[in-house]
Parts: C-alpha cells; structure tokens; sequence
C-alpha cells in the first residue's frame, strides 16, 4: 500500500470511528469551533463531511473546500477525544484527497502555491530578500566541510521584515556561544511546510526534493531552526533527511547551550508568560527546552496560562487558516493573549514566526499592555554579551 | 426536507430576518445536523437533513425564527451542545435547526440570592468556570458537561453526579423565559425557588426535549465554593459487595456529593489491587471539619464491607477524570448502546439478573467487557451498562425488540426507562410501558395547547396515538 493509501484508509477509519460516536467532545477548545459555533467547522463535522464525499453522499464543492480548511490541524482537539482519534491527519489528508478529485484550492491559497512556485517561498519576495535580514552575518555563508550545523532560517523569519530581529537575535546566541554554525542565505528553499498543510502534495515533493538535496550536499550533520513549522516539517516530513540529519529546534539547541554553561544571562526581574506554538508542543512535544531556557534568566518569573504545554490554545495562525479565515484567525489570537493577560505578565514569549505575527497583531489591535516577543530576542536582550569574532 | 420552493421562501425569509451570517442551507453546513448521537441506522446517517440551520443571538431571533416556522409551517428542532443520545435532535421531519449555541452569555449572576440568569447556550462547563470567579458553583457534573448546555440540559433533564447534595438540573431552576409555538414569550414565574401561587410553568419544560417551545433564558440557584473537598475510593473483588458498602452510607444520613459504585474489566490502571474488579468512590464537600469526619465514617463502611483503599492521590485522580470517560468507548468498540434505567434499590439484583442472564443472550448480545454493572449511589438510581448492539441480518429490527423488552423489565421492577437520556425516537414508542393512556393523553393534551400546529420537534417524545 503506497503512502496515500494508507493515509487515506487512515481517513476513512477515523471518520468512521467518529460517526459511530459523534459525540462532539472534539469541540471542547478548539479555536475555529470557539469563533464560529458551527457544527460543520469542529473535527467532527469534517469527519462527517469525509465520510459524505467519500461514500459520494455529496459532490465536492467550493464550499466543502471552505469547510476543509477550516482547520488550524493545532491538534487540542485530541485531548478532549475520549478515543484520541487523529483528526488532524484525517483533515490534511482530505485536503490531499480534495485536490486529486480536482477541487481546486481556494484562491487565497492559490497565491501562497504560486508564489511558492514563481519565488520558492510563500510571501512573493525575490529569493535574493532571504540574504536581506542577515547583512550582519555574511561571513557566516555556510561553506560544505567547514561547518556540521545549518542554520536554517525558514521564508517567514527571513522575509517579514517585522520579524528578522529574531534571526539576527539567534546568530548573535551562537555566535556568544562559540558555535560553528553556516546560512544558506539567498540559496535556502522552503521547507514546503505551507503546501504541505494545505494538502499540495505534488508541489511538496518538489520542495523536499530540492530542499533535501541542497541541505545533503552541505554535508551538515545538525539543522538548527527557530521555525516551528520548519522544525515539524523536516523532522516529521523529511522522514529519510531526519535519519542522516539531527534536527533541532533552536529551544533544544539553545537548552544545551544553557545546560553546558555556554550561555549566561543578565537578572530580569520581568514577569513572562510562554506560548507554546502546536508544532513544536503537541506536533514534536517540546515543552521543557523553552521553559528550561526561561528560567536559566535570574529572577525571571515565568508563569504559566490556563491553557499551557499540551493544552495550550492554538493561536490561530496555522495550516493555511490565516490566509483563508483571517477573521476567525485574529478572533483565536485574541482568545489567547486574553489568557496570557490573565496571569498578569508584562511579556509574551513564544518560539514561531507565525505565533509572533498573529499575537503581536492581536496585542496592537486589542490595546494590549502585553509585549509580545520571540524567545530569541528575548534571550539576546539578557545575554551576558562578550567580544565575537565571526570568520 | 421541505419542497424547493417552499425551502426557498423559507430561506431568504430567515436570511432576512437574522442576515446570511446566521442561516446555514448549503448541504455541506446542514450534514452535521442530520443526526445527534443517536444509534442511528448507518444507511440513515445522511437521511434527515434539516432544511436551515439558524443561529439566534437574543429571544427576539428565536421569536422570529418561530413566526416564520408558524407561518410557513415547518418543523422546528432546538438544539444546544447536539450530544443527546436518543435521536432528539434528528430532523425527521426536515425544518429548522435553531441552533442555540451562540445564545452563551450570563446574564446577571446574583451572589446575596445564589442564582445565576443565563441565555440556554452557554456550556455547563464554562457557566462552571465563569461561577468559579465568582466563589459559586451550579454543581451540574455530567459525562458531557464540556459541551452540553444549559438550555440542552434542562430539556433532557439531564443527569449530575453530584445530585446527592446539590440535585440536578431539574430541582436548580427558578424561572424559565421560553419562545413557544406562536412565537409568544413566556416567562415561568418569578426568579424565586419556592412559591405557591401560579402552577410551575417551568416544570413542563424540564425533560420536554423542544417538544413545547425554546428555552431561551434560565435562572438556575448556585451554592457558594464548598470550603473542602475529598474523594475516598475503594476497590472490591466482588461488585455485590461493592453495593453493600453503597447501601450502608445511603442508610447513614451523610449528605455526599457524589459516589458511584461499578465494575471494571480490571482495576490496577486505577491504582488498584490485581484481580479487583469493581471500584467504589464517595465525593465529599463541606466544611473541613465536616469532610474529615465524613472521610473517616466513610472509609470505615468500605474498610467493614471488604474494600481496599486507594491512595487519597489515586481517589482525586480518578473522580477528576469523570469527564474524559464519557463516550470513547463508543468510538473504538463500535456498536454499543448505554442503559440509562432508574430501578428501585431493592430489584436491582433481580434487574441486571434477568438483563444479563436472560435478555440479552436471548438477543444474541451481552455486556461490554467491564460496563456489566453500574450504580449511581444516591437519589438518583441510574443502573447503568453497556451493550453490544446486535448483529447481522435483521440487527436493528432485534434492537429494537431488545430495547422493548429492557423497557417491559424496568417498568415491571417499578422503575423509568430512560432517567436522564430522555426519549428522543430510540424510547418512543416504549412509553406506552411506563405510562398510562390517561397519563399520555394528558401529555398530549398540554402538547396540543402549547403547539397545536405540531410543529416543535414534530415526531419524539410522545408516541402515536393508536
């Protein structure tokens, strides 16, 4: 049985375990049911949905793709599935299955696959802008043999310009600690992680295909990324790359450096709260590195949400529902800076490009006190800062 | 569902009147609403689609959702978190699906009169959490309670595990504000919990399951935070004795707030000894004083009738995942029903005797492994049990007759059919076992008044008139 195969069987049996239930309790905190109330955009309704099109009860149509992208696939609503069914696998499947009987993407999704196709990163930016955040960094080129950790930076950390504070933020961390590390530059491509949630397939094997062979001939043997969803995709969708290759979100990396006493951090007396982003959490369940990193800054009070670790909320920026929701999408973000308001935090902290993007949104918008940062930036405004050589 | 052009006129009328943002038509939105979780034939799955969906914010969307289902005449069914079990919410008939989900807000919570006024779609979950701000609690713990509402709850009449000290749903309610069937607004009574002057309007609507009108706003009592909490639990290797441990503390006059005696198909996962097979656990709230007094009588009754006592840990662990083992089994074994049977204390042996033994082998069926016996120790006499369905050639028609003759046993033993599921379709046509034609005419006699065009949930509750 070929991999879409057995993926779709997994669909069929998922849908078919949830008709016999349907029970609803997937609905319990999951974001997009929370904003909208409507049974056809919880994990149960798409279950019922699949089941509909697959036994030809209904014909696809624009709005049965609308409903199948509905979904953050954040992955909460397992916990509250008494049979932990993987709903979100059913739905990114269905995507898949959607778009190989010919339904076509929705036109916002169409400009990410396009642009993916004509720039090779989903924001319509000119490869050469992924070198623009680093000038600072040049000589950190990576060049094949002189170096075994790529530094992979991943198109929305590079591109968005609100957002290179944290990849100059990282750099700055590795290169106190003494690391060897290399950038890719204008040559990085996208991990396909965009595509791939929006259940593109084909434009995704292109991607990992390119990706993969670039990174291979690096001869790297450590990817380090501060991209949550970067760091899911090559660790979880490059299933051959992650056997040659350690690969490591830059909490891990930067919880080994504390740990070895590489990096040493100024005394805060900030209250902060930590955002765990759900491909990092519940996706690849790295909860401790970040918190472990938090509390290596003296005096820093981290406390936790209501929701946290593998309860957290989802944020609303995932899987393509940003693009294709944006409404729904800011009313999740919200939600969640109204339970990181709550512990009474003056900070934010989280690790995913698209995290900060929603969050800090939602802060602006909502007249927040809360400033919310990448736990880059954060750690380099405590960094014990020492004299760095590059080259 | 409802011919094209009267589904058209329907539609753009609703449109009309709450916006295209709150109407759902398009097949794909309406599929979820086809069923609820009712055991449904497969071959039915998709067979009742409602004709819209709606999504009323205030009373005055519901009252319009109703003059237009008046006029056009077309069925009605209200519905709140969808999880009934016995086919309440199946449009059998099409119509509209007034859902009340987004019907959540509180409206006014009154902490020198402990009551809470609140719109029928907010969860008794999150009404839990919302009250727990506030130092008070509704108390209504229910399998479903992250997703039913209150609104669904009363409608049912559903069930609380910690109905000993706190009642359930149905003795909280104070005042009631309901749409009916002419789009008319009544309001129960006052926002009291004792009077004796009109009738208790609000008592017909407790268990009416949208049959009589849409709860659109309840004042239910709340009780202030309990200043202690403890659970004490106990693992036996016969379930019988189990029971004898429930009947002492019945007998003893502690006011628990929850207990439920059950058997397991193995109790090491909670903690317990190997080769124990059933658990006993009591919920105790009070003062602290009370609750350490409580907790010594208590363990001395399990200690005397054989029980081994589990950490206080693993007692605390297992009654806060009360919740999270509501329905799983449903999903992984397939096809499965629950019994939700009231049987008077003193038949209950003779009960699961003739369930077990006789019955249900002679429909080819049984228990699910570990869910044989279940009791839900207190006012409230829920014996519970899992079944497999039956199967092969002719299934649903045996389930059917299998659900009768269950039917015919508890309400020979004295007892109710369905204590806290309601009826729905799946117990409808078995009522006629449990009730008198004087007692069923008198229901259809109020159902008549209150909705003589039958349009609210057309087709449950009561069955045909023969």
């Amino acid at each position: 049985m070929c991999n879409m195969d057995q993926a779709l069987s997994e669909m069929l049996e998922i849908s078919e375990k949830c008709a016999r239930c349907r029970c609803g309790c997937c609905k319990d905190e999951c974001p997009m049911y929370s904003e909208m109330l409507e049974e056809s955009i919880s994990p149960k309704g798409r279950n019922v949905l699949i089941r509909a099109i697959s036994q030809g009860v209904l014909q696809p149509d624009e709005r049965a793709a609308r409903i199948a992208y509905s979904c953050l696939l954040c992955r909460r609503d397992e916990l509250s599935c008494t049979a932990k069914l993987k709903n979100a696998e059913a739905t990114e499947t269905f995507r898949k299955y959607l778009i190989d009987k010919g339904v076509p993407l929705l036109p916002e999704h169409d400009i990410l696959a396009k642009s993916l196709e004509n720039y090779g990163n989903p924001w319509q930016e000119p490869k050469t802008a992924r070198r623009r955040w680093a000038k600072e960094f040049t000589k950190r080129r990576l060049v094949p043999g002189k170096t075994d950790t790529l530094f992979y930076v991943g198109c929305t950390f590079a591109l968005d310009r609100t957002l290179q504070e944290s990849p100059k933020a990282l750099a700055r961390l590795m290169d106190r600690a003494g690391e060897s590390y290399g950038l890719l530059l204008e040559d990085e491509i996208c991990c396909g992680s965009t595509v791939k949630r929006i259940g593109h397939s084909k434009l995704f094997e292109k991607l990992r295909k390119e990706n993969e062979n670039r990174i291979r001939s690096t001869g790297v043997k450590r990817i380090v990324t501060a991209c949550s969803g970067c760091f899911k995709t090559l660790k979880q969708d490059y299933p051959d790359l992650a056997k040659d290759v350690e690969i490591l979100h830059s909490t891990e990396y930067l919880a080994r450096l504390v740990k070895d006493g590489r990096l040493k951090f100024k005394r805060s007396d900030a209250k902060v709260t930590y955002h765990d982003p759900c491909h990092l959490g519940r996706h690849a369940e790295v909860y401790d590195a970040p918190r472990e990193i938090l509390n290596a800054i003296p005096g820093l009070r981290l406390t936790e949400m209501k929701n946290s670790k593998d309860l957290s909320r989802c944020c609303g920026g995932g899987a393509g529902v940003k693009t294709a929701y944006p409404e729904i999408s800011g009313k999740a973000a919200i939600r969640r800076l109204k339970e990181a308001e709550k512990t009474g935090a003056e900070i934010l902290v989280t690790t995913c490009p698209f995290c900060v993007q929603t969050l800090k949104v939602a802060a602006k918008a909502t007249g927040s006190d809360i400033e919310v940062v990448e736990l880059s930036v954060l750690l380099d405004r405590h960094s014990e800062h020492k004299e760095v050589h590059i080259g | 569902m409802i011919d094209a052009l009267k589904r058209e006129e329907l539609r753009s009328r609703l449109v009309k009147a709450l916006g295209g943002q709150r109407v759902l038509w398009k097949e794909a939105d309406l599929l979820p609403y086809a069923k609820d979780t009712y055991r449904i034939r497969f071959d039915e799955e998709f067979k009742y689609l409602p004709d819209a969906v709606v999504f009323p914010d205030t009373t005055t969307d519901v009252q319009k959702v109703v003059q237009i289902a008046a006029e056009i005449r077309v069925p009605i069914i209200p519905k709140g978190g969808g999880s009934n079990r016995t086919g309440m919410l199946v449009p059998i008939h099409g119509g509209i699906v007034v859902d009340t989900i987004r019907m959540n807000r509180i409206v006014e919570i009154s902490a020198p009169n402990l009551y809470v006024t609140v719109q029928p779609g907010i969860t008794l979950k999150e009404l839990e959490e919302r009250l727990f701000e506030h130092g008070l609690a509704l108390n209504q713990e229910q399998g479903s309670l992250r997703i039913a509402t209150v609104g669904g709850s009363i409608a049912t009449s559903g069930f609380s595990r910690k109905h000993q000290k706190y009642g359930t749903i149905a003795d909280r309610i104070m005042s009631l504000e309901v749409v009916l069937a002419d789009g008319s607004i009544l309001r129960t009574g006052p926002k009291v919990l004792y009077t004796s002057t009109g009738y208790r309007l609000h008592q017909l609507f407790i268990a009416s399951e949208g049959t009589l009108g849409i709860i659109t706003e309840a004042t239910l009592r709340v009780e202030p935070l309990p200043e202690a909490r403890d659970a004490i639990m106990a693992f036996y290797d016969d379930f019988w004795k189990s029971i004898e441990a429930a009947e002492r503390l019945m007998g003893s006059g502690v006011t628990f707030a929850a207990s439920e005696a059950f058997e397991v198909e193995d109790a090491e996962p909670y903690g317990g000894p190997k080769g124990e097979t059933s658990i006993f656990y009591v919920l105790l709230e009070g003062t602290k004083g009370e609750v350490e007094a409580e907790t010594a009588f208590v363990s001395r009754i399990m200690k005397e009738t054989g029980g081994v006592l589990s950490s206080p840990e693993d007692a605390m662990k297992f009654v806060n995942r009360y919740t999270s083992q509501w329905c799983g089994a449903r999903a992984m074994t397939g096809f499965e029903d629950a019994l939700t049977t009231y049987v008077p204390m003193e038949r209950m042996r003779e009960f699961y005797d003739k369930l077990w033994n006789d019955i249900m082998p002679r429909h080819g069926t049984g228990p699910l492994p570990g869910e044989k016996y279940s009791l839900d120790v207190g006012r409230y006499r829920i014996m519970a049990g899992r079944f497999f369905l039956p199967k092969g050639e002719g299934g649903w028609e045996k389930y059917q007759e299998l659900l009768r003759d269950i039917a015919k046993l508890t309400t020979s033993l004295g007892g109710s059919i369905s204590s806290c599921h309601g009826v729905g379709i799946e117990h409808k046509n078995n009522l006629d076992l449990e009730y008198s034609e004087v007692a069923l005419d008198t229901m259809r006699a109020i159902k008549n008044t209150l909705d003589p065009d039958n349009i609210m949930n057309p087709g449950k509750k009561l069955p045909d008139k023969s």
